[in-house]
């Protein structure tokens, strides 16, 4: 399981504390470079580095056409383990179940 | 003869004289000077009342009717003149010229205090007014009504001297009084002053004998009682010409005797004897020292009782001249009596009169019984002296009732007059104000009381006119009823008779104001002055100042909507987040102990020291906080809520994949008691747990929820069948019975978790029948809850397989009819055949097409129940 660190109390005393309750959840990460993860969320630290499973990668390319028409294109990407870089990560946010 | 036929009564024995005038008649006092001068006592003097006295009776008599027609109008000179015709006007236009006629001669003699001059007069008089009446109109300037109303009144005499005086002049009698007019001016009041001085200065001259012809004349209704008490009804109007005596005497002796000088002399013995009454003459007597009338004239008591109200009348009544008969006599009188005191007499009174309802209260008694209480004592002292001691002891007592009673009014009488109209009119209103604002101000149901003469107006406003007044107004509003009324009132005020006293009219406005103020106020708590940047407010004890104004109204409502929505939506989010707290909480509980256990220090040595076994304390101590805090966080035992949309804290922490991961940890930090509360709460809520629920056949089983009902039989089931296959058959059955009596079965039997629980207790049971010697009686308690079971079960045995035979994936089921069947009896087991018999022979023609490894597998699976019932797979392949 995670490695949750110290914290003897369940209680939330820091941004980080709600980061924990959704630990073996199902959570939505927004990195630089157009880039969304959504995956189990199995680890985390202080920097926001994080541990996920399962993770599916979306990444938002925008391209150029021809006739200079800008087009946005999505790559998806599967990923049974990732580990995230916490300085990439610019958002963390649970997922509903389902 | 007698004009009202009484004279037989009178107080003298001979009956009412027949020379003295009847009440309804102008007395001629100058007729009986003429008549005593006739009888030659010339020669008494004016004041000698005995003499007088003597002549009396006889003379009278004697005198006969001579001057009665004068008297009365009746025959001689004047009835012919007169003629059939009678004529009022006439004889009263004579009498009234002859009071005119003496009141100037009157006046005209006193100055000179001449009795020739005097005497002269007359004569020369009574050739003019010797004629018709109707003479009078002769001259231009004659107005006879004001000459009898002045003399009424009292105030005329001098006016009518003068008055007369003219006349007299235009007449042409004037040339022999030029001078007499012009001394005539003065008041009546000192006339008779004057008529004093010329009674003293020439007793035997005419002037002095005018005194005592108007004492007889005005005395005449007080001497004879009997005549008195009718009198005053009918006399009044002629006795107020009679009230200046003076005046008439002249005519009246014009025109009987016509012109005679000398009459005068003799005429007030005469009067004097007559009617005068005897106590007049007692009275006169008194004063001279002569007692014998007083007591000769005793016959009738009326007489004795007379006296002194005669002269209590005249006293009290004396200065007003209002009552005629009792106020002229007076002066005259005391004039008889005593003439120096008259002044001194004149002064007392007043005081007296000061009080206006004093004469007049005495005056009504008309006789003597009234009389009697106000006789001054101060006037005549020596008036009581003669009195007996019976009358001396009434009368004093009556004197000092009166000078009490007056006392007490004079009291009273104070502040007479102080007030004006329009006082009393403001303070009257001051005190309806008051009456207003201490009663209506306060409730609006007083003013209704107060107007109770209103009543059945009220009540019908209120029945007819509240259907159609509840609309406007909002409620019952008694102020604006009563307003309405009111104005209806005012409305109305010219068809109603109010009685027109305008305080009513002003209460209700004033009632209308104070209700419109009472209204008006708790709306302007405030003022604001135009142009000002401040407000005012109005604060009085009803509706004190609002030191804080704070609306409230829409901004709590939306609040509490709003935290009540708050609170729902929290419920639904919170409770997530309250779950994952407490998934969170739980694993670092366990996190804890799992590193307390692993500093669990070695078990100490039989001989250790005391730190060591403390250690083992310490450590199991810590260990039982941690279990604990660990029990806590997991919400166990929440109280379980039936029918709740909540779902239990235990449950949904168990619906969460790291909570059925949490399930073995925990297990191995709890105790037997815990794992089977654990256990009793799964099974109580086994049909709403999450890989139940999700997991119904007919529903698309989603992979995560594959995933949970993986997760669920890979985590959690081995814990608990780690305990039931240790545990005791009555928790098996206690178990059971959760399930059939409490757990919807059709929910729980079609699903793998389902069976697969149901399996473990019935298997559990299987064994301990097989293995375990127990008694008959938990045996067959058990038995009685699995054949329930099997009842409820017997239904569902034809869904409880998944949806495909190729499926392959059916072991749990025949695992879980292999448990039903070897718990059942054989009935159950034929059942349990015919039910599940089509899914067997399926399952055998279909394995026969497999693989031998899956044929075999699936033959197995079904050979485990057939076994489980006594048979065999074989035998149906044979």
């Amino acid at each position: 399981m995670a490695d949750a660190g110290d914290g003897d109390v369940a209680a939330v005393s820091e941004p980080l504390d709600l980061v924990r309750l959704s630990l073996d959840e199902i959570v939505f990460v927004r990195l630089r470079g157009d880039r969304e993860l959504k995956g189990r969320l199995h680890a985390y630290d202080s920097h926001c580095n994080l541990v996920l499973g399962e993770v599916e990668e979306t990444i938002y390319v925008v391209e150029d056409d021809d006739e200079e028409e800008e087009t946005v294109k999505t790559i998806k990407k599967q990923s049974e383990m990732l580990f995230v870089r916490g300085d990439s990560v610019v958002l963390i946010s649970p997922q509903a179940a389902s | 003869m007698s004009f009202f036929g009484l004279n037989s009564r009178g107080p003298q024995d001979h009956g009412h004289p027949a020379q003295a005038p009847g009440f309804g008649a102008a007395p001629d006092p100058f007729a009986n000077i003429s008549q005593n001068q006739g009888l030659g006592q010339e020669d008494n003097d004016a004041i000698d009342f005995d003499d007088t006295y003597d002549g009396l009776g006889d003379q009278l008599q004697e005198a006969d009717d001579d001057f009665n027609d004068d008297t009365f109008g009746g025959g001689g000179i004047t009835t012919k003149s007169v003629g059939k015709d009678f004529d009022f006007y006439g004889s009263t236009s004579k009498v009234t010229d002859a009071i005119n006629e003496e009141a100037l001669r009157y006046n005209h003699h006193q100055p000179s205090s001449k009795a020739i001059v005097a005497s002269s007069s007359p004569s020369k008089h009574a050739s003019k007014a010797f004629k018709t009446g109707y003479e009078a109109y002769k001259n231009p300037g004659y107005i006879p009504d004001l000459q009898v109303d002045a003399s009424l009144w009292g105030t005329g005499p001098p006016q009518i001297a003068e008055d007369y005086g003219a006349k007299r002049s235009s007449r042409g009698a004037g040339p022999s009084y030029p001078q007499s007019s012009s001394g005539v001016p003065a008041k009546k009041m000192m006339s008779l002053e004057e008529v004093e001085a010329a009674m003293r200065s020439q007793p035997k001259r005419p002037s002095p004998s005018l005194a005592p012809q108007q004492q007889a004349q005005a005395s005449g209704p007080f001497a004879m009682p009997p005549m008195q008490q009718q009198a005053p009804q009918v006399a009044p109007p002629q006795q107020a010409q009679i009230s200046y005596p003076q005046q008439m005497p002249p005519s009246r002796h014009e025109t009987e005797q016509a012109a005679r000088p000398g009459d005068f002399a003799q005429a007030p013995i005469s009067i004097q004897q007559r009617p005068q009454s005897d106590h007049h003459v007692v009275r006169a007597s008194q004063v001279l020292k002569v007692e014998l009338p007083a007591r000769s004239s005793p016959a009738t008591q009326a007489p004795q009782v007379a006296p002194a109200p005669a002269q209590i009348l005249q006293r009290g009544q004396n200065a007003p001249h209002q009552a005629p008969d009792a106020q002229a006599s007076p002066q005259p009188r005391q004039i008889l009596q005593n003439p120096n005191r008259q002044s001194a007499q004149f002064a007392p009174r007043p005081p007296e009169q000061a009080l206006p309802m004093q004469p007049q209260r005495r005056a009504p008694p008309s006789g003597q019984n009234g009389a009697q209480v106000s006789v001054p004592i101060i006037y005549h002292p020596s008036q009581i002296m003669h009195l007996s001691d019976e009358e001396r002891n009434a009368y004093l007592v009556e004197e000092a009732k009166r000078a009490k009673r007056n006392h007490k009014i004079f009291l009273l009488s104070k502040g007479n007059g102080l007030m004006t109209p329009q006082d009393k009119n403001f303070i009257t209103r001051i005190q309806l104000q008051q009456l207003m604002t201490a009663t209506g101000n306060a409730n609006e149901q007083d003013p209704d009381a107060s107007l109770s003469e209103d009543f059945y107006y009220q009540v019908y406003n209120q029945i007819e006119n509240r259907p159609r007044q509840n609309p406007q107004q909002p409620l019952s509003n008694f102020a604006q009823t009563y307003l309405f009324r009111t104005g209806g009132r005012q409305g109305g005020m010219g068809k109603r008779q109010r009685g027109g006293d305008s305080h009513m009219q002003r209460m209700e406005q004033q009632v209308q104001r104070a209700v419109e103020a009472a209204k008006a106020k708790p709306k302007n708590k405030q003022l604001v002055i135009e142009g000002s940047l401040g407000k005012i407010s109005f604060s009085n004890a009803k509706t004190p100042k609002p030191l804080l104004n704070i609306k409230r109204h829409d901004s709590s409502n939306v609040s509490n909507q709003q935290s009540s929505k708050r609170a729902q939506v929290a419920l639904s989010t919170t409770d997530r987040k309250a779950i994952l707290k407490n998934i969170e909480a739980v694993y670092s509980t366990l996190m804890r102990m799992e590193d307390h256990d692993r500093r669990l220090p070695p078990p100490p040595p039989e001989d250790s020291d005391p730190t060591a076994v403390q250690k083992v304390m310490d450590w199991q101590q810590a260990f039982q906080d941690l279990n604990e805090n660990l029990w806590r966080d997991l919400k166990v035992t929440e109280p379980i809520l039936p029918d709740s949309a909540i779902l239990h804290p235990f449950i949904a922490f168990l619906s969460y994949p790291k909570g059925k991961k949490a399930i073995p940890r925990i297990f191995n930090h709890i105790d037997e008691n815990q794992r089977l509360t654990i256990l009793t709460m799964i099974m109580v809520h086994l049909d709403i747990l999450d890989v139940i629920r999700q997991a119904q056949p007919g529903a698309q089983p989603s992979p995560l929820s594959r995933e949970q009902v993986d997760l669920f039989l890979q985590a959690v089931m081995p814990s608990l069948f780690s305990y039931v296959t240790e545990a005791p058959l009555n928790i098996v059955i206690g178990l059971l019975g959760l399930v059939t009596e409490r757990v919807n079965l059709s929910a729980v039997a079609r699903t793998r978790v389902g069976l697969e629980v149901l399996t473990m207790l019935l298997s559990r049971a299987a064994i301990v029948k097989a293995t375990e010697a127990t008694d008959d009686q938990t045996w067959d308690e058990w038995l009685g809850i699995y054949n329930r079971f099997f009842d409820l079960l017997e239904p569902l045995l034809g869904e409880v397989f998944p949806a495909s035979v190729n499926a392959g994936q059916d072991q749990y089921v025949w695992q879980f009819l292999a448990a039903t069947g070897s718990g059942a009896n054989p009935e159950q087991q034929q059942r349990l055949v015919l039910a599940v018999k089509d899914r067997v022979m399926e399952t055998l023609q279909q394995s026969k097409t497999l693989p031998p490894e899956m044929a075999f597998q699936r033959r197995g699976n079904v050979n485990l129940f057939m076994q489980a019932i006594g048979l065999d797979v074989d035998l149906l392949d044979g």
